[in-house]
């Protein structure tokens, strides 16, 4: 137990040092603030990473082709990637870091089309009305090759009486008794 | 003065448009020979106008007549000579009236070429060329005049053209090349009309019709070629193709005009596919004006846009009403287009090409698809979305592969029918050379399955080009001619085979080139202080200084950079960020260093005040050979457009 | 007459020539933010001279967050507008600027010439650009009371675009 003076000083120190514990907890600037992070107050990606952290070769990979996959928000068609501008290496960076805490590169862009909108992903969400760049592509060939074996099978029982293959020689002769024949 | 000089032209070829149109159509329909030969001389007039139309304003535009309101556009005194007489297609109304010159040449060199023979054919080609003439001089003539006076005052200097025009001299035949492809459509299918409206399309009318879709073929080829190789030696970010709405629109009809070219061969041969022949023919021009129209009407997003004007709209009626013409055209006339009846059996010849024409026809669909869609997308759903190079990559490479597949194996088939033996061993004699392709593939060091398929698919494909190139040749060294007679043999009596199969030889080179680039390209960043230095590859690369250097048009700020190959020296390398009066952000110049195996490719990302410089460099392999590729493609058409020596006259 | 080609024709004909036509009303280059109706992310940033802002604490107020630079030129010909609008909205809408992809150097000569109209903020990698989904400078996002994002404005910002969705918002 401790009595007396060295008591008193004790108490003195202590609420000394709440007190000043106190002041620097409201201090609006100054000292207190610079301990404080800078930046956005809150992560924007607020699910867990889908993923463990990566990095090295295999987040350099991955970073390029994320950002392979992402539209420069101020250039004419070129990805993040390929731009040299300063928005796309920024954007580069932060996916760079997005990579490296474990997300997925669904995540990661998702993250950027929350801010970007849509356009901001150079290849088109397979879902809703975007299905049709993906699926007509699939349909027409499967439509021309149906066509094409359609006609196959219509053409088939004619059997032998097809045009002879054609010589070119003949075919100029013929050419020339044409012409000359006033076509 | 030259205002009106050239305003009066442009409404002689105006007026001579309106009356071609209905003489050359009434000709072809009463078969008047006095009607044709009337069509005829107004189509080397309307080729005489539009080339004096253009002479006058190059004139205006050398001497920097600035009262030229074209000239006050693009003119500027600062610019050098060539780049003066190039800026007549730099801007939106001069390339108008370039492509009215391009379609005036066309119109007289084919009324010129076709005037023996085919008498009511032409007739009805002129009256549809005349059309479309109409048109453009229309457009000329008011809503894109290039001549209007300028309004007072009269400036003494301009703006000068596009900087990005004035970075390099590929940019002086791109243009040109690519107009010759685009507007030179109009003449197949102008032919391809008048075989409609005649109800034939005989085998006379065959052979000119598919040499007149080779031409423009040929300089689109070369064309887009150009625009490539210009974006990647100029725009710095190291690729040389972006899927951008304005590259596919070269890149449809080019895809539309090879399927037709190639169901042309199964017709000549079997005297099938005549409705289809011409079905791709009217897309291909078709696709020429949508993509005209996509390009100046600024409705999409791209590198390319011109300002949006008021043309715009004009060219969207202009695809209206071709549109509309054609479907009621093949409503109304496609039956008369009767083919003999055929005996197309699937594993034979024919059906390889009418695979080819489902690929191509599906790739072209594809990318039109992948085009237009954020246009729909956003009328549906009020969202922007992008649909950029990871799209049209991921679709194209399988459709390539099987035309490359298909290079291999179409003409290695027979045509006709063919027992299943002999189709089998004409299938597996080229396998050997298909796995020599995989192992060099491997050896380069790819890994993914699909690089070794390729390697392996190449293989096959270079096997068979080159046995049926030489065909002719070998079974006539077998009969005892020597080498080199053979050879020339070979050449004058089939130079449309041999065409074929070097133009084959190119596409294998150009597919290979561009799958090794991809697949191999590296890639570097540092940032340098003077005397720093930086490795990629065997290159090791050390910044020595910053050169400024003012020139008339622009300031130049160029970092020099010594290149050291493997420990030897090998010379400075220049990249630059170039400074234009008319622009506030500096353009980029790469500099590249081609060699026959790779290209080394430098940019300057940053130059820092404290003399420090970000520098970007890739080393791709093969890009080179790219280019190749394309001119060997090129040389082989061109050689598909030599007739044949008859049989008597090749004595020698 | 052949059907099919007819059907077929029109089949392609006529939906491509309409959405061509419905496109000349859009804007390939103006594109909507996904932000508005949703939470503006709040940052913590330190302006030039070093002193600390925080966009929570604009609670209660409407804001104005406008991303600029000295390079960009719509920015300096709109600097004066938004001079003029801290000053009409004093004390009942807070100004906030931030600096997109300049050098601050640049910034402190710039407001030391044609003077402030709110702080000027550091962005050190583009992050809160990014979180916004800034496409370029100038751009301005319109934050009401509760800091829910209303509204975004592209390029030049004109003083009856501000008197409008300002008076819109008090």
């Amino acid at each position: 137990m401790i009595v007396g003076r060295p008591r008193s000083a004790l108490v003195a120190v202590f609420l000394w040092v709440a007190l000043w514990g106190a002041a620097a907890a409201q201090d609006p600037t100054g000292e207190a603030m610079a301990l404080e992070a800078l930046g956005l107050d809150s992560p924007q990606l607020v699910e867990p990473p889908a993923g463990p952290p990566i990095d090295g070769a295999e987040l350099e990979r991955r970073t390029q082709e994320v950002a392979s996959l992402m539209r420069c928000p101020v250039c004419q068609g070129l990805s993040v990637a390929d731009s040299p501008t300063d928005s796309a290496l920024a954007m580069k960076e932060e996916v760079r870091g997005l990579l490296a805490a474990g997300y997925s590169d669904d995540q990661v862009l998702g993250y950027f089309e929350r801010s970007y909108g849509e356009f901001i992903r150079l290849s088109p969400k397979p879902t809703g009305l975007n299905l049709l760049v993906w699926v007509a592509p699939i349909l027409a060939i499967l439509a021309g090759a149906l066509l094409i074996a359609a006609r196959m099978r219509s053409a088939r029982p004619t059997g032998a009486g097809a045009a002879a293959a054609s010589d070119p020689e003949l075919d100029s002769y013929l050419e020339r008794v044409r012409k000359e024949a006033g076509n | 003065m030259i205002s009106t000089l050239g305003v009066g032209l442009i409404l002689v070829a105006l007026l001579i448009c309106a009356i071609g149109v209905p003489v050359a159509f009434g000709a072809g329909a009463r078969r008047s020979s006095r009607g044709l030969e009337l069509s005829r001389r107004l189509a080397y007039l309307f080729g005489a106008v539009m080339v004096l139309a253009n002479l006058v304003m190059e004139y205006a535009l050398i001497t920097h007549d600035f009262s030229v309101s074209y000239v006050a556009q693009v003119g500027s005194r600062a610019t050098p000579l060539v780049i003066s007489i190039v800026s007549l297609w730099s801007s939106l109304e001069g390339s108008i009236l370039f492509w009215g010159l391009v379609l005036g040449g066309f119109t007289a060199a084919f009324a010129y070429l076709q005037r023996q023979g085919h008498e009511h054919y032409l007739a009805y080609s002129l009256g549809t060329l005349f059309a479309i003439g109409l048109f453009f001089t229309y457009l000329i003539a008011g809503p894109a005049n290039p001549f209007a006076a300028t309004p007072p005052p009269i400036p003494t200097d301009g703006p000068g053209p596009n900087p990005l025009l004035q970075n390099h001299l590929l940019m002086i035949i791109h243009p040109p090349m690519l107009y010759l492809g685009y507007v030179g459509m109009s003449v197949p299918f102008a032919m391809a009309v008048a075989a409609l409206l005649r109800g034939q399309l005989g085998a006379t009318w065959l052979k000119p019709l598919r040499n007149w879709l080779l031409v423009p073929t040929g300089f689109l080829t070369l064309g887009i070629m150009l625009g490539g190789w210009w974006s990647y030696e100029v725009l710095g970010w190291g690729g040389y193709w972006a899927w951008d709405p304005v590259e596919n629109a070269s890149f449809l009809p080019w895809l539309t005009a090879v399927a037709a070219l190639h169901s042309a061969i199964v017709q000549q041969r079997r005297g099938s596919l005549k409705a289809w022949t011409t079905v791709l023919i009217l897309i291909t021009f078709l696709l020429t004006i949508l993509g005209t129209f996509l390009t100046r009407s600024g409705v999409v997003n791209s590198v390319h846009s011109f300002t949006p004007s008021p043309i715009g709209p004009l060219f969207l009626g202009f695809l209206g009403i071709c549109l509309v013409a054609v479907v009621i055209l093949l409503a109304l006339r496609v039956d008369t287009l009767v083919s003999e009846p055929s005996e197309d059996a699937l594993f034979a010849r024919e059906g390889a090409f009418l695979l080819n024409n489902l690929l191509l026809v599906a790739f072209t669909f594809t990318v039109l698809v992948g085009t237009l869609f954020p246009i729909v997308a956003e009328a549906l759903r009020d969202v922007k979305v992008s649909v950029g190079e990871p799209y049209f990559n991921r679709m194209s490479v399988p459709i390539c592969f099987g035309l490359l597949m298909l290079m291999g194996v179409g003409p290695a088939l027979p045509w006709g029918q063919a027992t299943s033996a002999t189709i089998r061993r004409t299938l597996l004699t080229p396998l050997p050379a298909a796995l020599v392709g995989l192992a060099l593939a491997a050896l380069l060091g790819g890994r993914d399955p699909s690089v070794l398929l390729t390697g392996a698919a190449a293989g096959y494909a270079l096997w068979v080009t080159g046995a049926r190139g030489t065909q002719a040749m070998r079974r006539r060294k077998g009969r005892g001619d020597s080498v080199a007679r053979a050879a020339r043999q070979s050449v004058l009596r089939s130079p449309r085979l041999l065409g074929a199969y070097i133009v084959h030889f190119g596409v294998i080179v150009t597919f290979v080139s561009i799958a090794v680039s991809s697949t191999f390209q590296s890639s570097e960043e540092a940032v340098l202080a003077p005397g720093q230095e930086f490795s990629i590859a065997d290159y090791s690369l050390r910044f020595e200084e910053v050169v400024v250097e003012q020139k008339p048009h622009r300031l130049e700020r160029k970092a020099t950079l010594a290149v050291t190959d493997s420990g030897r020296d090998a010379g400075t390398l220049q990249p630059a960020i170039n400074h234009y009066p008319t622009m506030r952000e500096p353009i980029g110049t790469p500099d590249v260093r081609t060699s026959l195996t790779h290209d080394l490719y430098l940019t300057v990302m940053d130059i820092m005040a404290d003399g420090r410089v970000g520098i970007r460099a890739i080393v791709t392999p093969a890009v080179l050979w790219i280019w190749i590729g394309v001119l060997i493609m090129t040389a082989g058409m061109g050689l598909c457009l030599v007739s044949s020596t008859p049989v008597g006259k090749a004595a020698g | 007459m052949n059907r099919v080609a007819l059907v077929l024709g029109a089949l392609f004909v006529v939906p491509l020539l309409i959405f061509l036509a419905i496109s000349f009303r859009y804007d390939p280059r103006a594109i909507d933010s996904p932000l508005i109706g949703r939470p503006a992310p709040t940052f913590t940033l330190a302006g030039l001279d070093g002193s600390v802002h925080r966009l929570a604490d604009s609670k209660g107020r409407p804001v104005v967050i406008n991303f600029w630079a000295t390079w960009c030129q719509p920015c300096i010909v709109e600097h004066p507008i938004l001079q003029a609008g801290a000053r009409r909205y004093s004390g009942r809408v807070d100004f906030v600027g931030i600096v997109y992809q300049d050098d601050p150097d640049l910034i402190r000569r710039f407001i030391a010439e044609r003077g402030a109209w709110g702080p000027a903020l550091l962005d050190p990698g583009s992050k809160v650009a990014i979180a916004y989904g800034v496409y370029g400078a100038p751009e301005t996002f319109f934050l009401d009371a509760n800091g829910t994002v209303v509204e975004k404005v592209a390029g030049l910002i004109t003083p009856q675009t501000l008197d409008r969705i300002l008076g819109e918002l008090l």
